[in-house]
């Protein structure tokens, strides 16, 4: 399967600043790539750069296997783009604000009007068809702008911030959106600094920070791979057991014998008087397994027992934190 | 999958342009309040005439026609010069600042088409102004004095000086990131090319050796007023004046007197009349196309300056225009009178 989206040790400066280090980036076709870094990491460049806005300083960009060319339109028709602060024209209702771009694109009259009244569907807002652009809500311009991104069917999309400024509700409709454009079979790149959303929606992620590449890869490789330390949540059935459980496991961390598993820290979850974390030495999938047959033999009821995630913000805190202690 | 249809296409700027402007109540109210405004004026030149008339002059019919006719001609020329950079020096710097412009070039649109379509787009309202003007510049008709002949041409520069005014606001504003500097750039611009046309052709006869000498025309050919002047007095009839005396046909304003150096001269048998908006409408052309040749290099997000194919084809055409205009210079090029 080629590559929806190929960078080649892409780079841009402004002046002297880099805003974008030698960044190798390869997307496949269907996937949903979540761009996360900080403000000012190079995100914005690399989209731009992506949708042909920019000039890149060296190095190349691919799209569906063919080099991005400069000013020529048909590179332009692979990518919808919606940057992350866009406009609206004033006075110009919704149906004609997709009908403006459609022109652009050069789609004829009886194409036109197909593709505005399929994409006002997608969208929701087949109902908003004849209303001013300007009195849409922001959840809705920013679908609206989405829409804009797809009157010419382009196989990539580019999205810079779409959950930026949208409340809950606006949020998890975008979500749903992306999925339909995943079912669709279009690649799309996102970036945000919202992370939360982005776990649930995408199928890889990179975290980029001062214009190079941290970590990339499939959401759960990545997390995996950015463990440190394993963090184990085990909930047991009454609370007297879980006090018998610290006991233990406080007893092998202080003493530990050589079969059992080598644990770091054992503490309570103040949130919950049924739950319990331990953290092991090695994030080792060998460890867990002897530890939960430790607690069996001991004869606790555990009603739960799992590795418990890093979530993408501590991971992002952590990872964009560190990085300047490390270079 | 093949989008682009071989049908050739509306530009989509000038369908959106024409959209937005023609909406509400706003375009409606200026169009009214323009055409009150030049039926005024209309009427101000014709009391200034008839109060020439009662004052003893011999006033002709066609007298008063072509007063009508040059006080609506400069006063169009008055309102294109300074609505059509208005107009246009938003063009551009309006989608950066709006936030629209990266979104207008992700699409396969050319810089040119999309210049033009701003251009024609936002210059439409205006060349709906002056196309709703016609019926109150056919009242001229009515007294006689101006050939058919002369009223196109005088569409014909009016047009010509909207396109390149309305350039330089464009020109301007995709040079700038701000409207507001755009537009004060433009009015300079505009300022700077009025003044450095009218004022040495005035000074002129100050200090030219021996004193008194009259300006030469190419010092007024890029001012759009002194072409109107050269225009609509060329049915000037020296034969009329020497017989009735000399009759100023813009009934005495005193602008008037700062626009003929350099157009009308005094010679032994009388005034002779230079036409010189002949070359203002040719300098003019070359000059917006120069300005649009420009600016197509100036929205281009990168690579501003690279040579393309584009360039090699509008240098070929503007040589082979500069020829054609060099073949024809006797029509344009006004060598002054030796008095």
């Amino acid at each position: 399967m080629t590559a929806a989206i190929e960078t080649i040790n892409l780079t841009r400066r402004y002046d002297r600043m880099v805003a974008l280090d030698q960044l190798n980036l390869t997307v496949g076709t269907g996937n949903i790539y979540g761009f996360i870094g900080p403000n000012g990491a190079g995100k914005t460049t690399t989209l731009r750069l992506l949708a042909g806005l920019l000039e890149p300083s060296s190095g190349e960009v691919r799209l569906m296997g063919q080099p991005l060319r400069l000013g020529r339109g048909d590179t332009q028709r692979l990518v919808g783009y919606m940057p992350d602060f866009f406009g609206v024209y004033d006075d110009l209702r919704v149906w004609e604000y997709l009908d403006f771009f459609a022109r652009c694109y050069g789609l004829d009259a009886a194409r036109r009007r197909t593709t505005v009244n399929t994409l006002l569907d997608l969208v929701d807002l087949g109902h908003k068809r004849d209303a001013f652009v300007q009195t849409l809500s922001r959840g809705m311009q920013q679908r609206l702008c989405l829409a804009h991104a797809l009157v010419h069917d382009p196989p990539v999309l580019l999205l810079d911030e779409p959950a930026s400024g949208l409340d809950p509700r606006a949020r998890v409709e975008l979500r749903e959106l992306l999925r339909t454009l995943r079912d669709m079979g279009k690649t799309v790149l996102l970036s945000s600094h919202i992370l939360s959303e982005l776990a649930e929606v995408c199928t890889e992620i990179g975290i980029i920070d001062s214009g190079k590449m941290v970590v990339s890869g499939p959401v759960d490789a990545v997390q995996r791979q950015l463990q440190g330390t394993a963090r184990l949540r085990i909930r047991l059935l009454r609370e007297r057991e879980r006090e018998r459980a610290v006991a233990l496991l406080q007893a092998q961390l202080e003493a530990p014998d050589e079969a059992a598993v080598q644990i770091s820290s054992v503490r309570l979850d103040h949130s919950d008087p049924m739950h319990l974390l331990v953290e092991l030495a090695q994030p080792d999938e060998e460890q867990q397994t002897r530890l939960l047959a430790f607690l069996m033999g001991q004869q606790l009821p555990i009603s739960e027992f799992k590795v418990q995630s890093e979530n993408l913000e501590e991971l992002f805190l952590r990872l964009t934190t560190q990085l300047p202690a490390v270079s | 999958m093949r989008l682009l249809s071989l049908r050739p296409q509306l530009n989509p700027i000038i369908v959106r342009e024409v959209r937005t402007r023609m909406r509400g109540v706003r375009p409606y109210a200026i169009l009214t309040v323009f055409l009150l405004l030049l039926s005024a004026v209309a009427y101000m030149f014709y009391q200034l005439m008839m109060q020439q008339a009662r004052m003893g002059m011999t006033l002709m019919s066609a007298h008063v026609g072509q007063g009508l006719f040059n006080g609506l001609a400069l006063c169009e020329i008055f309102l294109v010069v300074f609505l059509a950079p208005a107009l246009t020096s938003g063009a551009i710097s309006g989608e950066r600042e709006q936030l629209t412009y990266d979104m207008l070039l992700a699409t396969p649109l050319s810089p040119t088409r999309i210049l033009w379509g701003k251009l024609i787009g936002a210059l439409s309202y205006l060349l709906l102004l002056i196309v709703a003007a016609v019926p109150i510049f056919s009242v001229v008709l009515m007294f006689g004095g101006v050939e058919p002949r002369t009223m196109l041409k005088a569409l014909a520069l009016l047009l010509t000086t909207t396109l390149t005014f309305g350039m330089v606001g464009l020109t301007c504003s995709a040079l700038l990131r701000r409207t507001s500097r755009a537009t004060l750039v433009s009015y300079i611009a505009i300022l700077l090319l009025l003044a450095s046309t009218t004022l040495p052709a005035v000074v002129w006869g100050q200090f030219s050796n021996p004193i008194g000498q009259m300006p030469p025309p190419w010092l007024v050919y890029l001012n759009p007023f002194s072409a109107v002047f050269s225009l609509t007095n060329v049915s000037f009839n020296t034969e009329i004046s020497s017989y009735y005396g000399y009759f100023d046909s813009f009934a005495g304003l005193p602008v008037a007197t700062l626009l003929a150096p350099g157009v009308l001269y005094y010679g032994p048998n009388g005034q002779v009349l230079m036409p010189t908006y002949r070359a203002t409408m040719i300098c003019f052309l070359a000059l917006t196309l120069l300005l649009g040749w420009l600016s197509t290099h100036l929205v281009l997000p990168r690579r501003r300056w690279w040579p393309r194919l584009f360039d090699l084809g509008f240098a070929l055409l503007f040589a082979a225009g500069l020829g054609l205009a060099y073949l024809a210079r006797n029509w344009w090029y006004l060598a002054p009178p030796v008095v």
